[in-house]
């Protein structure tokens, strides 16, 4: 099951160990941990997978896989999450069964839509801000598409893109129930600090 | 932890890879080249496309898989599970930095799992985590896989044969002139690539292949 709002999505970083990335941010008090790596092997993914997923055990965190359904089911983690260009969600449903999660980014009402009909968990929005982590080929869309999409949406949205300490609150308020990040922890010098400050941040604000 | 399940049907001798430069537009070579293997011919068909995304690999196997193929061809995608098991396919052909046929198998245990090895060491490893088959190569120097180093040569081809009971597919440089001196040093069957990507020759280059496999 998803998180109670509001909480902290991790998503490791291409650059540092993601494994070592992920303890510190369930330490920190991340509730969800993505493993994403583009360019690793089938078997290192899957080894992550494991040792991600026995940490998210003990931190009472949730494991979700980017993209590879396969390396989720295989490794035992808790679900995936599927980009516009992965596999459909409907399809990855069907191989996964009811109890595994399944995210699905999404950056506008339409995408979002077709994925709550999919059998979507969750939709990852974004990005609202500008960000760097990766390459995007449009303008970020901002917390007032935020607000409107999730008005009109009964599935839980995760935040994504730019977001940090300063601007994480107020995507709660305009209707998030959660925040994704991957440089805002991954980037600093005490990524489990910067974890904890993100989410007592979005508490601090929601309660 | 070795499979010891044997295929319903032998594997086919002759394996057939596609050409790793497959797009999303209108009809590709592997679905031109499938629909051109004559009816009593079946061969190991890898989908191999590293550069598609999960949802046009998919697409692409889905119509692959749509294409009424010889009795006894196996259909197989390269390491994706999810994909081979979303478009029902045959089985998965693991490279030898993915995982082991054994931590899948579980996924679909009904499906063929075949590793590609490059040395007697991990022959003897993909053997023991339950691979089906094995496809080891370079044999003969190729264009596409110099990346892989020096060419194996047949010595090794025949010393790994007889290393393991397994079903070695010869891979690299295999041509029609020399696929039976592979097949003399024990290979189970031959493996190509580019010499398939011609689709003019592409009928007679696998009846070719067919008379070295079966004589």
């Amino acid at each position: 099951m998803i998180p109670p709002s509001p909480f902290l999505c991790v998503i490791t970083d291409d650059a540092f160990c993601p494994v070592t990335i992920a303890e510190l941010a369930l330490k920190g008090g991340a509730a969800i941990i993505q493993l994403r790596h583009k360019s690793a092997s089938g078997s290192q993914l899957f080894s992550w997978a494991v040792e991600i997923s026995k940490l998210c055990q003990k931190y009472r965190g949730l494991c979700i896989i980017n993209d590879r359904v396969d390396i989720a089911m295989a490794s035992g983690a808790d679900g995936v999450h599927l980009g516009q260009k992965d596999m459909p969600a409907d399809i990855a449903r069907k191989l996964l069964g009811k109890k595994r999660i399944i995210g699905v980014s999404a950056s506008s009402l339409e995408e979002a839509l077709q994925a709550e009909k999919d059998g979507a968990d969750y939709i990852g929005f974004g990005h609202i801000y500008p960000t760097y982590s990766k390459e995007k080929g449009f303008p970020p869309l901002g917390p007032e598409t935020l607000q409107n999409t999730a008005a009109l949406l009964s599935l839980p949205i995760i935040a994504i893109g730019g977001i940090n300490i300063e601007n994480a609150a107020s995507l709660i308020s305009c209707g998030a129930a959660g925040v994704a990040v991957i440089s805002a922890v991954s980037r600093t010098d005490e990524p489990l600090m910067a974890a904890r400050e993100l989410v007592s941040a979005i508490k601090r604000k929601y309660s | 932890m070795v499979h010891n399940k044997l295929p319903k049907t032998p594997l086919p001798r002759i394996y057939l890879i596609s050409s790793g430069q497959e797009n999303h537009n209108k009809e590709t070579s592997l679905l031109r080249n499938l629909n051109l293997i004559p009816g009593s011919l079946c061969c190991m068909v890898q989908i191999r496309e590293k550069q598609l995304n999960a949802k046009r690999l998919l697409t692409l196997a889905l119509k692959a898989r749509e294409i009424g193929l010889p009795e006894g061809t196996r259909l197989l995608v390269n390491e994706r599970v999810d994909i081979a098991l979303a478009a029902r396919l045959d089985g998965v052909h693991l490279p030898e930095k993915s995982c082991f046929p054994y931590q899948l198998r579980p996924l679909a245990p009904n499906m063929i799992f075949g590793c590609s090895v490059h040395s007697q060491e991990s022959a003897l490893i993909a053997e023991k985590s339950g691979a089906d088959y094995l496809l080891f190569g370079p044999i003969f120097d190729t264009p596409s896989k110099r990346i892989y180093g020096t060419p194996q040569g047949l010595e090794q081809l025949g010393k790994l044969c007889r290393a393991t009971t397994l079903p070695i597919f010869a891979i690299g440089g295999i041509t029609p002139e020399n696929g039976a001196l592979c097949m003399a040093e024990g290979a189970y069957g031959i493996a190509g690539l580019s010499i398939f990507q011609d689709t003019f020759r592409f009928v007679k280059t696998l009846e070719q292949f067919y008379h070295i496999v079966t004589k």
